[in-house]
């Protein structure tokens, strides 16, 4: 953590404070490791229940299974090295940071029922020093601070914990998601019509599919034109940096937070809701790409406006300019070609969603597309997806290179 | 690395290559040119089409261009694209840097240019005749008559008199820039049929579905609507989001380790040493773009055909796509690492394959962990619309509702509901997958 200064002359944090965030930690410790043990155990219970009893009852977890883990949580953490303190980088050593011995780790294990599970021990904590920690004569300090011999990656608890999950998840996916290697192989027979028929496009529908082709590019240009327009002003209020006050830092979490809804949100899903508004056609297409795009703008713009040097910023600010000219030519240019560099990778993108918006009936060659393979006609489809792939080709190689240009 | 043994091998290219190389940046400038003109071409086309064509001879045809026009248009636009080259300023020339000046290293006067522009018309009759000049290491007859010569622009740039500077609007490229995307805008506006009297006029209509999108209905948000499907998986949202998730997991998981070696055969830096390895480099390279090009779900349509409707043709669908996209990250980042340690490893006589496994191995894997979450993340948003094409995941309960407007009772909350419950997911797994990028980075 990076040495702030408090209130000019503090050097360090008021102890409340650090005594609180140091709490915030082990606590988000304590819960990486509980939520690991009870996903491990409640996919391998999915996973055994489906493998040996077909499915029958029901894969849940007990209402012991939280008190077992919190147990087995608390052994973990004192014993070894577990998922939580590996990802918050935090170790336990002896009060003079040597290697801790079993019976300390033990007594430290035992007297935590007392002061860490019924939170007594936030209250104990004084400098972060918990009952449990000062029984046992042991400290929970950053992994920075630790020097020790490394083991091997293998006999290290947290790897294996990880290994664990990785595992479980693998085999819980697998389940629930029907992997199902026979169709996999006996059904390639299946498709070889629709390789057959890629390789021989149908080049009668060419013209119309250069037309269709056309209008999903401009389709993405209107969407990235009118994205940009709004997305730059939208990114100085969302930048950390740029807002301040009453009245800016509302605002900032305001577009912040709207703009990470609408981008997790796909653009097919807003092409529906424009389509149930206006009719099906280019337009609502465009319209749902808008919307994707002035959100993902404004996350790359607000993200490039924070990083800038502010250097320049002051140096303008200093010579009694307004905020508009501080603006203008102290944070402008800084921006200007990473900005076009997000835009054309947007533009990109765009193309891309383009393609497939009109599977939905957004317009575009996609919606010529799925029209052809909902047909099975897949020697016209084929040329379509050719047109596409060719298209999306170009575009992502001029645009790199143009980027390239720009930075 | 690589750049440095090639020249030891031999010391200079043939002087074809050197010629051919120096014309590259020029053919590509005019190609450029000249599809920017052809572009134009076809806007003013289209604009004819619809202020004129459909307004004053017939509303429901479309004007075509005969057979005969074409030829026309292409020269027409060739002549255009060659004309704005002589005249020193074109888009092509700007952005290949490329700078006509007289051999003298002046601007050349508007006769020289003209010069130039007709000479050029003799010269590209002559094809085969000049072809044979440049291997002979002579100008090109336009270059030769006119006098003036194209250079590189970074290799003149102290040489050339100075001009006053113009604002950047008023400059060529700002000009054109300016030009071509409010043509590109008007073109667009009718081509994608804007009608912002719909989007206003119709807003009224469309309070109904927002009433009811922000209000969701979360009744089978773990019980199952029997209406959808049987399984938990399939209808309800919460199983739907599981499987979702799984899907995407499956697919980042497969496609990355798929993508690793791959990734590595499509990085210059590990492969350019001889013709065997760049021709390894470029098929993978195609493969990656080519595979990258058709998004998860065309590839879902395929799937569903090859192994049935379900999660697993989603997963199959995803998995393509993401080796592609995650084997043009990874090889990217393959090749941006620093050669000090390979070369150190190189120069204790290592083989190749140890070379990679303890010079770039060690260097890549935090970078590509955090573009295995970065897709992962993609996935989780993609798996939640494979389901329109038979892919399975929460897809599959919202496409129901959607499509069940009008046929079941409050189907748009439904919908809202399903919408609420990606957008948390998404912005969990966003936010978790952030934190854990910088962690690792």
């Amino acid at each position: 953590m990076e040495e702030r200064y408090y209130a000019g002359f503090m050097k360090k944090r008021p102890q409340f404070m650090s005594s609180l965030l140091e709490t915030r930690k082990r606590v988000t410790v304590f819960l990486v490791d509980v939520v690991a043990i009870l996903y491990v155990w409640l996919t391998a219970s999915y996973c055994l229940t489906m493998l040996f009893l077909h499915g029958e009852g029901v894969a849940g977890l007990p209402w012991w299974a939280i008190i077992v883990a919190v147990e087995a949580t608390a052994l973990w953490e004192n014993l070894g090295v577990s998922i939580g303190m590996k990802l918050l980088r935090v170790r336990l050593v002896a009060k003079d940071s040597g290697s801790p011995t079993l019976v300390r780790r033990l007594v430290r294990f035992l007297v935590w029922h007392v002061s860490g599970l019924p939170l007594i021990g936030i209250l104990a904590m004084s400098g972060g020093l918990a009952w449990h920690d000062r029984a046992s004569g042991l400290r929970v300090v950053r992994s920075e601070e630790v020097s020790r011999v490394r083991r091997p990656l293998y006999a290290q608890s947290w790897f294996i914990a990880v290994a664990l999950l990785v595992l479980a998840s693998i085999a819980t996916a697998m389940l629930v998601t029907g992997v199902n290697f026979r169709a996999f192989f006996s059904g390639a027979g299946k498709t070889a019509r629709i390789w057959a028929a890629f390789l021989r496009p149908d080049w009668s529908i060419l013209g119309d599919g250069i037309r269709l082709l056309l209008v999903t590019i401009f389709m993405a240009f209107m969407a990235t034109f009118f994205g940009v327009v709004l997305a730059v002003p939208l990114s100085f209020a969302a930048a950390r940096n740029l807002t301040g006050g009453w009245i800016g830092r509302p605002v900032y979490f305001l577009v912040r937070t709207t703009m990470s809804i609408i981008r997790s949100i796909e653009p097919i899903i807003w092409a529906i809701i424009f389509i149930v508004w206006i009719k099906v056609g280019a337009f609502p297409g465009v319209l749902a790409l808008f919307v994707h795009s002035v959100a993902d703008l404004t996350k790359l713009y607000s993200e490039r406006l924070e990083s800038i040097d502010p250097g320049p910023v002051e140096a303008i600010r200093a010579t009694g300019a307004t905020q508009l000219q501080v603006i203008l030519h102290g944070i402008v240019p800084q921006i200007v070609n990473p900005f076009l560099s997000f835009t054309l990778y947007r533009w990109d993108i765009n193309v891309r969603m383009a393609t497939i918006i009109g599977i939905v009936g957004g317009g575009g060659i996609g919606e010529r597309l799925y029209q052809y393979t909902s047909l099975w006609s897949w020697s016209k489809a084929g040329t379509m997806m050719l047109l596409i792939m060719l298209t999306v080709w170009v575009m992502d190689y001029g645009s790199a290179r143009l980027r390239e240009r720009l930075s | 690395m690589e750049k440095t043994r090639k020249r030891s091998r031999s010391a200079r290219p043939h002087r074809i290559w050197c010629a051919l190389g120096d014309l590259k940046p020029r053919a590509f400038a005019l190609l450029l040119d000249w599809a920017s003109w052809g572009y134009v071409a076809y806007g003013v086309i289209y604009l004819l089409n619809h202020y004129w064509y459909k307004v004053h001879v017939n509303y429901y045809g479309t004007l075509t261009v005969p057979s005969w026009g074409w030829l026309p248009i292409v020269l027409g636009t060739f002549e255009l694209a060659v004309l704005g080259q002589a005249a020193g300023q074109s888009l092509g020339l700007s952005l290949f840097g490329l700078k006509l000046l007289t051999t003298a290293r002046d601007y050349p006067r508007p006769a020289a240019r003209l010069g130039r522009f007709l000479w050029w018309h003799v010269s590209a009759l002559s094809f085969p005749i000049q072809s044979v000049r440049l291997v002979q290491g002579k100008s090109l007859l336009h270059d030769g008559m006119s006098g003036t010569c194209m250079f590189a622009l970074k290799e003149v740039k102290q040489d050339i008199p100075v001009r006053k500077p113009r604002r950047w609007y008023f400059s060529f490229r700002g000009l054109v820039g300016i030009g071509l995307i409010a043509f590109t805008f008007w073109v667009g506006w009718l081509t994608t049929k804007i009608d912002l009297g719909m989007l206003f006029g119709r807003a009224s209509r469309s309070v109904y579905l927002w009433k009811d999108l922000v209000r969701p209905s979360f009744e089978h948000f773990a019980t199952i609507d029997p209406r959808v499907g049987d399984t938990f998986w399939g209808a309800t949202i919460l199983g739907g989001l599981i499987q979702s998730i799984y899907m995407a997991l499956l697919a980042t998981l497969l496609g990355g380790v798929i993508a690793l070696p791959l990734s590595f055969l499509g990085a210059r830096n590990i492969m350019g040493f001889n013709a065997l390895g760049w021709i390894v480099y470029t098929v993978t390279r195609a493969f990656f773009n080519v595979f990258r090009s058709i998004e998860s779900i065309l590839w879902g349509v395929v799937f569903a055909v090859w192994v049935g409707f379900g999660a697993f043709a989603g997963v199959l669908a995803l998995t393509i796509h993401t080796i592609a996209a995650l084997g043009k990250l990874y090889s990217e980042q393959v090749e941006s690492i620093d050669p000090g340690p390979l070369e150190a490893i190189a120069a204790t006589g290592a083989r190749r394959w140890q070379v990679v496994l303890y010079g770039v191995v060690p260097q890549v894997v935090p970078s590509f962990l955090a573009f295995s979450l970065y897709r992962w993340d993609i996935n989780v948003r993609m798996s939640t619309v494979i389901a329109l094409v038979g892919g399975g995941g929460i897809g599959q309960i919202l496409f129901y509702y959607k499509n069940a407007v009008g046929l079941i009772k409050n189907s748009w909350n439904q919908v809202g509901a399903v919408v609420v419950c990606i957008v948390v997911v998404v912005w969990a797994l966003d936010y978790i997958s952030a934190r854990v990028r910088e962690r690792i980075t």
